[in-house]
């Protein structure tokens, strides 16, 4: 009777740890399953990039937040993400560097601009200026620099200079100091 | 009209989610910016409306009073996460898209209301049918909105990739505010006054 | 510092998460016809906020992340913040009765709520840090806060407006709504 009394009153917590122990099977069950695939085509984007920005690359590799992008063995250049601070959030760039003083170009992977104005800035149009440009000129003409911002979106054109600008030469300085360190 | 037909029915008109009980509105009014938004998260409100009241009508003799919310949350979770998982695997760019509304589809009014108020006091066939009900009517109130939406906001129409039409001086210079967040809440309020005008919805 | 006042003007007025993220509506169509419903269930809002913004990010950090279930951050979330506002509400009640009867009543309808779930899963999202996701919190419960008292101030006014009979409640409502998000629209570029 005790058994009884005791098993009826603790019977819904032992239903909801019941019900939470298959739950949590049936979800590690499908995250093993879909979690590595996830994975993969997050790197995969990433080689997409790469190798659209550095036509001839063959490898790279991720250290320090820096991609080193290879062709056969020799180092064709360096990339790394800019976020700038743009009218509606973050703008995530993907930089290539092709020396020390050059931008190779850039990619913008997303932003949350205002559609049909700063979303403007993925646009071939806009970014195409930033192609074989040196780090000081990477600002917009007004601010002294080479690029024309997008008519009606100064502040997501200057966001994306800006932080490419800056960025790079955060970036330069690192790989300088890598270079003296070994 | 057998029950379970007329548990459908009213899950398109007199009882539709969006327009008439109001529940949802979080997901209609962000992700119905297009049709293709619109589809995809009807499509996963479904799987997870569908999934919860088929489990919580199958299992609804055993669950106590007390510990029956708790209950239905973590099954609902689970199948939130499960489609969660699913899309990122299989349907990156909607899962992108979707963004933080798909995990919200766990407290989504309409899923967790109809399990409350249906599935546990319903059997199975009634509750499937309440379930496909309400997700057409959802379906539909999406469609309407985001056809709107597209339109004045984009200037064209285009489902899937596939361009159907263009609209002659939209598609230069179209209304953008209607696919930023002021104008969902313009088309959803007037086309709420203009199905209650036209006596499609009660007053 | 600057991190920390972005993040709150973001989540209060640029970002302002019932006018631009569309989260919380539920309530804001629901609890904003007066003035001091309206108040009350901003308050009950951010502090459950930043009670809940605190624990999943300890939660997050010190189990979800070095265990690499991140994945199942729904469920943990949900059961959190629904305990976490039994916890409270029964709290609250024992302790402090005149708190209680001023907002207490909105506890239970906050935990369906997709402005306590939609911040925590910001603050993960964008990876703030404790503080940051503390602020971004409190600026998200003041901003929500502001949007009712905004629109329950509205409100009160309209019902004596004779609007037309289809219009009348959800519509109007949501109209006001738009051009309130317009209004909030001047708050881009502030920073």
């Amino acid at each position: 009777m005790q058994i009884r009394e005791t098993l009826r009153s603790t019977y819904p917590v032992i239903l909801l740890a019941v019900v939470v122990a298959i739950c949590v099977t049936i979800l590690t069950g499908v995250g093993n399953i879909t979690l590595p695939r996830i994975e993969a085509m997050e790197k995969q984007k990433v080689e997409k990039m790469l190798s659209e920005m550095f036509p001839r690359m063959t490898g790279y590799t991720f250290e320090d937040e820096i991609y080193s992008v290879y062709s056969g063995d020799d180092t064709v250049g360096h990339a790394f993400i800019a976020i700038g601070k743009g009218y509606g959030g973050n703008i995530n760039i993907l930089v290539g560097l092709e020396d020390e003083q050059t931008i190779k170009g850039i990619i913008v992977v997303s932003h949350t601009e205002t559609p049909g104005l700063g979303s403007l800035i993925t646009e071939d149009f806009f970014t195409d200026q930033f192609t074989s440009v040196t780090i000081d000129d990477m600002a917009l003409r007004r601010d002294g620099g080479q690029i024309d911002a997008i008519t009606g979106a100064t502040i997501s054109s200057r966001a994306v200079a800006e932080a490419v600008r800056v960025t790079a030469w955060d970036k330069v300085e690192l790989l300088r100091g890598n270079e003296a360190g070994t | 009209m057998s029950t379970s037909k007329k548990e459908f029915v009213k899950g398109l008109i007199t009882t539709n989610p969006v327009f008439v009980l109001l529940l949802g509105l979080c997901p209609a009014l962000a992700v119905s910016t297009s049709i293709d938004n619109a589809l995809g998260m009807t499509l996963a409100v479904f799987i997870v409306l569908l999934g919860a009241n088929v489990i919580i009508a199958a299992i609804r003799g055993i669950v106590p009073s007390i510990t029956r919310i708790p209950i239905f949350i973590v099954i609902i979770a689970t199948l939130v996460t499960l489609v969660n998982l699913l899309f990122n695997a299989f349907l990156p760019d909607l899962h992108a898209t979707l963004g933080i509304y798909l995990p919200l589809v766990v407290v989504n009014c309409i899923v967790l209301g109809r399990a409350e108020a249906f599935a546990s006091k319903n059997p199975m066939v009634r509750s499937i049918a309440d379930a496909l009900g309400m997700t057409v009517g959802f379906m539909i109130a999406m469609l309407m909105i985001s056809f709107i939406r597209q339109m004045l906001g984009t200037g064209e129409m285009s489902v899937f990739g596939f361009h159907i039409f263009s609209l002659p001086v939209l598609i230069d210079s179209p209304m953008a505010i209607f696919i930023l967040p002021p104008g969902g809440f313009l088309i959803m309020g007037l086309l709420l006054a203009l199905l209650r005008w036209k006596g499609v919805l009660k007053l | 510092m600057n991190e920390l006042i972005v993040i709150f003007l973001s989540m209060a007025l640029i970002n302002n998460i019932i006018l631009v993220r569309y989260l919380g509506l539920c309530p804001f169509l629901g609890v904003s016809r007066e003035l001091k419903p309206a108040f009350s269930m901003g308050m009950a809002v951010t502090f459950v906020m930043f009670v809940a913004s605190l624990s999943t990010w300890v939660i997050n950090h010190y189990i979800l992340i070095p265990f690499d279930i991140q994945y199942m951050f729904i469920i943990v979330f949900i059961l959190v913040i629904a305990s976490l506002v039994q916890v409270i509400e029964l709290f609250i009640k024992k302790t402090n009765f005149s708190l209680y009867s001023a907002f207490g009543i909105y506890l239970p309808l906050i935990t369906t709520n997709c402005a306590v779930l939609g911040v925590t899963i910001i603050n993960m999202m964008e990876s703030y840090t404790l503080l940051g996701s503390l602020v971004s919190a409190l600026g998200s419960g003041l901003g929500f806060t502001l949007v009712m008292t905004m629109m329950a101030g509205i409100r009160e006014k309209l019902e004596l407006a004779d609007a037309p009979r289809s219009m009348k409640g959800a519509p109007i409502a949501l109209i006001t709504a738009t051009l309130l998000g317009l209004a909030f629209f001047g708050f881009s570029g502030i920073v």
